[in-house]
């Protein structure tokens, strides 16, 4: 039996950003996506479970606000882990946590696991796809007082141990640890699987709890940050070649580079 | 505000890109203080520091976590600052949630309004930047991008100490497989060709060579070329856990534009992308697409280049 948290996070959706004329990413209105790597440690999660047994539980904050605005679209990515498998969701709701810091993320994270007891392993991507701090995996081990491993992209288990394979850019570290322990994995791990029609239908039995402020245990003495996020003005001309014709796109293409200066023939 | 900061590195090669951060934090009144580790050429990078605690053991993360929270404390220090990379993001991650501090990963920039610092990150692969107001009292960690911030040298006469006390780790190192290295410094090219997950099989990635020897270029990759099919060394990976690069051309063949991959390419001078697939997300970010079968445009574009040298 291995029980599994999955730390999961509802991620701004990187393809249907709503961007002011400033540059400004308007938060609010930017629908949410579960973040890319979150699904390989969900799966992980479930693979493990179909060789090993024991429970999978997935938690979430909600950081993009406001409350009113997203609580559905968070539900629904909720519901979604439900439909692949997990057995309990559980989601951090509340305008406190609004464009929140990592800090405050996994205070949350760490309050309602202290509420749900001990698990075996922690899983979570290696980084969110819109924040990128990656720094959720080390902050819920260093406040949960257990170790962590980072970027693994292959856990091995024989008999009593645990192998987990660290892709870093030099190479493979491999790393003998026993549980209770903090993983992030990378998306070389596995292939996610989608969820069949059954299982959607029957994820809306399945216990989704939620939680505000006011449940959870948070103390902290560093202020919240203010943060805004605008996009990058870097134009590209974004001149796009189409059709069969290949020999005539190459030559217009090369003469393009070279009257831009980046090619010398 | 001035006091003590910690420098911060697992490997103190790279420990001064962290430097003119620290330096300017430090409004050049503070200690600079290092944590790191040792080896023969070490005394030339210490020269910037005050005072230098090093081991020359091969410490876990975990283990480097506790002495860096026990010097963080003894020298009451305000910030700790660490060239950014795996390891180092992690371990100051793990010093921040014991200390209750915000931190800030990879800072791109960082400027002065009042009493704030004000700092920029890469957020949403790369095509978007997120300003962090921090207020000038609060105690943070930062790790700062290798090779962004200008060199500076304080040339001091470090007091060095040797950690003699080293804490357990809690888990275990079972091996390294390193990969092997190409040994092309792709982020020094002027032009490169990324290839990614639209080769079908390692011999197919001949084609881009064949163009990269054409235009004087070289080959990198895109993250699974490399670590998930190791068609190619690790050190001709490119995106933001691996190399940036910043050539005057990039080509992006068979490259989907993941965010990992994207904020490595980001500031190109020129992109082109070569994608069958009209809708890949790469070519929101190249200057010129080429909606086409790879196996067929590479090779014309190359029987093109070579017939114009003629």
């Amino acid at each position: 039996m291995v029980n599994i948290a999955v730390l999961a996070k509802i991620s701004l959706n990187l393809n249907l950003l709503k961007i002011e004329s400033n540059g400004k990413i308007n938060t609010a209105e930017s629908p949410l996506a579960i973040s890319e790597y979150d699904k390989n440690a969900l799966e992980e999660a479930l693979r493990i479970r179909e060789k090993f047994g024991g429970k999978v539980i997935c938690i979430s904050v909600l950081t993009w606000g406001p409350v009113n605005k997203k609580l559905q679209d968070a539900e629904r990515i909720m519901r979604e882990t439900l439909a692949l498998g997990v057995d309990e969701a559980h989601l951090v709701v509340d305008d406190y946590f609004d464009s929140c810091s990592p800090l405050e993320t996994s205070l949350a994270i760490a309050s309602v696991l202290r509420k749900l007891g001990n698990f075996d392993l922690y899983l979570c991507g290696e980084s969110s796809m819109d924040v990128s701090s990656a720094q959720i995996p080390a902050r819920i081990a260093s406040i949960l007082d257990i170790p962590f491993i980072t970027y693994v992209a292959k856990i091995r288990i024989e008999e009593n141990k645990i192998f987990f394979h660290r892709e870093l850019p030099n190479g493979v570290q491999i790393i003998e640890a026993q549980p209770p322990l903090v993983v992030s994995v990378t998306g070389e791990i596995n292939q996610p699987r989608l969820p069949t029609l059954k299982q959607i239908l029957q994820s809306k039995n399945k216990p989704l709890i939620k939680y505000t402020l006011k449940d959870l245990q948070i103390e902290t003495k560093a202020g919240k940050l203010n943060q805004w996020m605008e996009v990058r003005p870097v134009i590209r001309k974004n001149i796009i070649y189409e059709g069969s014709k290949l020999e005539e796109i190459a030559q217009d293409l090369i003469n393009n580079l070279i009257q831009e200066g980046v090619l010398k023939i | 505000m001035t006091s003590n900061i910690i420098v911060f590195s697992e490997d103190s090669k790279i420990i001064n890109d962290a430097l003119h951060v620290a330096y300017s934090l430090s409004e050049k009144t503070g200690n600079l203080i290092a944590l790191t580790n040792s080896d023969e050429n070490a005394e030339e990078y210490f020269r910037n520091f005050d005072e230098v605690y090093v081991t020359k053991k091969d410490l876990m993360p975990d283990q480097w976590a506790s002495l860096l929270r026990k010097v963080f404390l003894e020298k009451n220090a305000n910030y700790v600052i660490a060239p950014h990379t795996v390891n180092n993001n992690d371990i100051l991650s793990f010093l921040s949630a014991k200390e209750g501090m915000h931190m800030v990963s990879n800072a791109l920039s960082f400027q002065e309004k009042g009493d704030y610092y004000v700092f920029s990150r890469q957020v949403i692969g790369g095509r978007g930047i997120s300003y962090i107001e921090i207020s000038k009292n609060e105690k943070i960690a930062l790790t700062v991008p290798l090779k962004v911030y200008p060199k500076i040298n304080l040339n001091k006469s470090p007091l060095v100490k040797e950690i003699t006390e080293i804490p357990n780790s809690k888990i275990n190192f079972a091996g390294f497989e390193e990969r092997k290295r190409s040994g092309v410094n792709i982020e020094n090219a002027d032009i490169v060709i990324g290839v990614g997950r639209g080769f079908k099989n390692k011999e197919d990635l001949k084609l881009a060579q064949e163009l990269a020897d054409a235009i004087n270029g070289v080959v990198g990759c895109s993250r699974p070329i490399a670590a998930d099919y190791g068609w190619l060394p690790n050190d001709l990976w490119i995106g933001i856990s691996s190399k940036i690069i910043k050539p005057k051309l990039y080509i992006a063949v068979g490259i989907s534009g993941a965010p990992q991959h994207v904020s490595g390419i980001m500031d190109s001078k020129v992109i082109v992308a070569i994608n069958k697939d009209k809708n890949a997300s790469i070519f929101k970010y190249a200057d010129y697409g080429v909606v086409a079968d790879l196996y067929q445009f590479l090779p014309t574009l190359t029987k093109k280049i070579k017939e114009m040298k003629k």
